[in-house]
């Protein structure tokens, strides 16, 4: 195990990335002790300052171990199957347990590490008072590295079934933010009610770490519409999360052995050489049947597209022919759930609603598509390919962007369903609608611009993932975070400013959703995201142009 | 272009990084269906070459022309007239042999309907047909190679170049794939080979570069190479018995110039003397007599025959000194 552990922990600590987070960490809580440190020789008697300062403290150490930690371990065992070097681990006398023991605490001290340069800052809040440092400070500390294991759990079995690091790092990070938000939401559904689903969503909320963050922090009801109005047990949190991890644990060391290479190479079986029956069957099942000799490519369309649809796994039509019926479904359904009454949330907040879920598919595919369309060329030798063909920079950069906003906009169209319905129950809400949209499309483009300029500047596909995804989130997420502490400690002004900063807060605003209704981010909300798109596209333009001429 | 004008001209090629010079006044000239046996150590400047020849990186200074077209100024006529082989196969997950192809295909913007029958073409030629609705991915080493040349052969360009293709292979592909590259030659395209493997390239290479350095320092048919070389020929003289292989060994240092006598080895478990002389057949002549006047039995007096890897190891030895 200790050779493992030493490898997997000084791995990490030389890499650029690791170097970067915790540089980032540093330097981010030293400013926020800064910016919060009581001016002018007064001393904040009822404690408002420093119970601030917590609050923004414990979002910061809570967002930092959700967007820094699961990168890790996600392309841990992947990364070394590929290589070729888990082989020879499992040759060695080191066992399973070994090996597993030896990358979950090689990833685990660095999470530590990160946390502890964290420390100079949770001091600095207790010493402004009003914080009690045991019951507060030390039992978020808990949470937080309850929630760092079971990031490194879900990490570390995603990467002992991944094929590629990237895909591991979308899926680990996919996972990591179900557990934190998505949990939240049965219980959102089923408030006020009891029974299975009820209780089902008790439990399930229990495996979030936000409520029991914001519990600590004196915030239990602020914000979410009742999701975390309830006393929220620190207790409950970390023993469902630590018995989740430990059944992550066990299932990924009973992984970890021989059979991970025992897997035969794919014979490519063709559905056009397989019988009636089969093919009837396949047809019904698909419909676009993934299986079925392509056509050639039509010399219509951009070569550089279609090859970024066929070498998607998720981009073949059969696949995205799933994913939008799906969408259509949640988006009738939340619908639905409306016009019936079974939630007494008007069609405003279903609305809202609505343009959230729009937001948060885009912003959590695509960088799953974009961040790596350059890196993973140049990853896999591609990119020299590409090199040699006659196809111009402006082909193969237009066309790896059509891949991914056609994708992004088939997926959105599905969604439609629900703002149909809306209008017809309230027909003045058209216009709204319209303005609501128009913001989603707006995010589509900063999203897909942003994405791809960032991506084209990594070599490897699970950074460039990564990095987008830390940028996006931060980018997403950091207004929320802001609006859902407005008023303390956050003025009108910061608030107005962080939710104009992407089109998220504009298509919340004009679609009427309750707390956003104050804010009048059209057109400077739109403004921006068009500006960042523009920057972002000449940047992404300017990458493929200099990967492109002659070194 | 003049058909009998050389197909491949390069003059003077230097690229500099800086302070190092990866290619130094680097000349030589390839004729239409020759092929080209491109060798030297890890780090000799051969990729370089390579990738200012497919248009990839500027030279500091010198040409290169490829048909005509120069390898700087016409890059897009360049990437018609070359087929590139990487020595990385830039493989793409999901996607079937046929798939791939087409995108490549379709990426030299070579309409459908001629796409599809080229690429029966290409998968006939490289032996591949039985493979075009395999994944990419789940292809062997060997598999792959071929669909390499595949897909360099789409766009029927004048010129091959091809890095490493026999690199990894087992023995049965090796073989394979020096008959498939014989067979491209036989169809008029001239290659460019880089190779590790020596004895393949020997075997079906018209011209030989040797390159360390940066610097060429042989080039022509291996023929031409070979006589060069065989200015110092290495002897092996077997003895009837190990006890007087030390009394052989210094009749024959008598024998030979001071220069050459630290070149004599003697090998008592197998026998053997052998030494490396430039001295003619009537001197060498004289050394047999010698042993046998000194009642040596000599069972075997034979020069040991030279080969592409004798040539290149004589090369690089010549120039490690300078390192």
């Amino acid at each position: 195990m200790i050779p493992v552990l030493r490898r997997e922990f000084l791995g990490i600590l030389r890499s650029p990335r690791a170097l970067a987070a915790l540089l980032a960490a540093a330097v981010a809580f030293s400013l926020l002790v800064l910016a919060r440190w009581p001016a002018g020789g007064l001393v904040d008697l009822s404690g408002a300052g420093s119970r601030g300062a917590f609050l923004v403290f414990a979002a910061a150490l809570l967002g930092g171990v959700l967007l820094l930690v699961p990168a890790f371990p996600a392309a841990s065992i992947v990364r070394e199957r590929n290589q070729g070097t888990l082989l020879l681990l499992f040759n060695s006398p080191i066992d399973a347990l070994g090996i597993y023991a030896g990358k979950f605490l090689g990833v685990l001290s660095f999470a530590a590490l990160v946390l502890c340069t964290t420390l100079p800052a949770a001091a600095a809040v207790y010493a402004m008072g009003g914080v009690d440092p045991w019951r507060q400070i030390g039992l978020l500390y808990a949470v937080i590295a309850v929630m760092a294991i079971l990031s490194i759990a879900i990490g570390l079995l995603v990467s002992t079934r991944a094929t590629s690091p990237d895909a591991a790092v979308r899926i680990t990070y996919g996972l990591v933010f179900a557990v934190a938000f998505l949990t939240l939401a049965p219980h959102a559904l089923t408030r006020g009610t009891t029974g299975l689903y009820a209780t089902i969503g008790e439990w399930l909320r229990r495996l979030s770490p936000i409520p029991v963050v914001m519990h600590l922090v004196g915030q239990g009801g602020a914000v979410g519409g009742g999701i975390l109005e309830k006393d929220s047990g620190v207790g409950p949190f970390l023993a469902s999360a630590l018995a989740l991890a430990a059944v992550l644990a066990v299932a990924t060391i009973f992984q970890l052995d021989h059979r991970l290479f025992d897997r035969s190479r794919d014979a490519g079986k063709i559905t056009d050489d397989r019988s009636l029956w089969v093919r009837i069957v396949r047809r019904f099942v698909f419909l676009v049947d993934p299986q079925r000799r392509k056509a050639g490519i039509p010399g219509f369309l951009n070569p550089i597209m279609v090859k970024e649809f066929r070498t998607r796994r998720f981009g073949r039509f059969h696949w995205l022919l799933r994913l939008a019926a799906g969408c259509a479904v949640v988006s009738l359904l939340m619908t639905l759930a409306a016009t019936n009454g079974t939630m007494d949330w008007g069609v405003e907040t279903i609305g809202g609603l609505l343009v959230i879920l729009q937001i948060a598919l885009v912003v959590l595919l695509t960088p799953s598509l974009a961040a790596g369309l350059i890196a993973s060329e140049r990853e896999r030798g591609g990119w020299s390919l590409l090199r040699s063909t006659t196809l111009s920079g402006w082909r193969i950069a237009t066309g790896k962007l059509a891949s991914v906003a056609w994708t992004m906009l088939l997926v959105l169209a599905a969604t439609l369903p629900g703002y149909l319905v809306m209008t017809t129950i309230k027909p003045t809400m058209w216009n709204q609608v319209m303005l609501a949209l128009v913001s989603v499309l707006l995010a589509v483009a900063m999203t897909l611009a942003l994405s791809a300029a960032i991506g084209a500047f990594h070599s490897r596909t699970a950074a460039a993932t990564v990095t987008v995804y830390v940028v996006l989130m931060i980018l997403y997420l950091g207004p929320l975070v802001v609006w859902a502490f407005r008023g303390d400690p956050f003025g009108e002004q910061v608030v107005r400013f962080a939710l104009s900063i992407t089109p998220l807060g504009a298509g919340l605003s004009v679609i009427g959703m309750p707390g956003f209704t104050q804010y009048e981010l059209i057109p400077i909300a739109w403004k921006v995201a068009g500006v960042t798109c523009v920057l972002a596209l000449v940047v992404y333009a300017l990458q493929v142009w200099r990967l492109l001429r002659p070194e | 272009m003049n058909a009998t004008a050389p197909v491949l001209d390069i003059r003077n090629l230097t690229k500099r990084f800086g302070e190092f010079t990866a290619l130094d006044n680097l000349t030589l000239s390839l004729e239409r269906g020759q092929i080209l046996g491109f060798i030297g150590p890890n780090g000799a400047g051969k990729t370089t070459t390579i990738k200012i020849l497919v248009g990839a990186m500027r030279p500091t200074s010198g040409t290169a022309t490829i048909a005509g077209a120069d390898c700087v100024r016409d890059a897009r006529r360049i990437k018609r007239l070359v087929g590139f082989m990487p020595d990385t196969f830039g493989a793409y997950d999901n996607m079937r042999v046929r798939e791939y192809l087409d995108f490549f295909g379709a990426a030299f913007a070579i309409p459908r309907r001629v796409r599809a029958k080229r690429i029966d073409e290409v998968l006939e030629t490289t032996g591949s047909g039985w493979m075009q609705d395999r994944y990419v991915e789940a292809l062997s080493h060997g598999m792959k190679q071929r669909i390499g040349v595949a897909r360099t052969l789409l766009h029927d360009p004048e010129m091959l170049i091809l890095d490493e293709p026999a690199n990894g292979l087992d023995p049965q592909a090796r073989i394979e794939m020096r008959d498939l590259l014989l067979k491209l030659a036989g169809m008029g395209k001239t290659l460019i080979v880089t190779s590790h493997i020596l004895p393949e390239l020997s075997r079906i290479c018209d011209v030989v570069a040797i390159i360390t350095q940066g610097k060429l320092r042989a080039f022509g048919t291996l023929d031409q190479i070979m006589r060069d070389l065989r200015q110092q020929r290495t002897f092996e003289i077997q003895l009837c018995g190990s006890a007087q292989v030390d009394a052989a060994a210094t009749a024959v240092r008598e024998a030979l110039e001071p220069g050459e006598r630290d070149g004599v080895r003697a090998l008592a478990t197998e026998s053997l003397v052998r030494f490396d002389t430039a001295r003619s057949d009537t001197e060498l002549s004289a050394i047999l007599a010698t042993l046998v006047g000194r009642r040596i039995d000599v069972a075997q007096f034979r020069e040991i025959p030279k080969d592409l890897e004798d040539a290149f190891l004589s090369v690089t030895r010549r120039e490690a000194p300078a390192a």
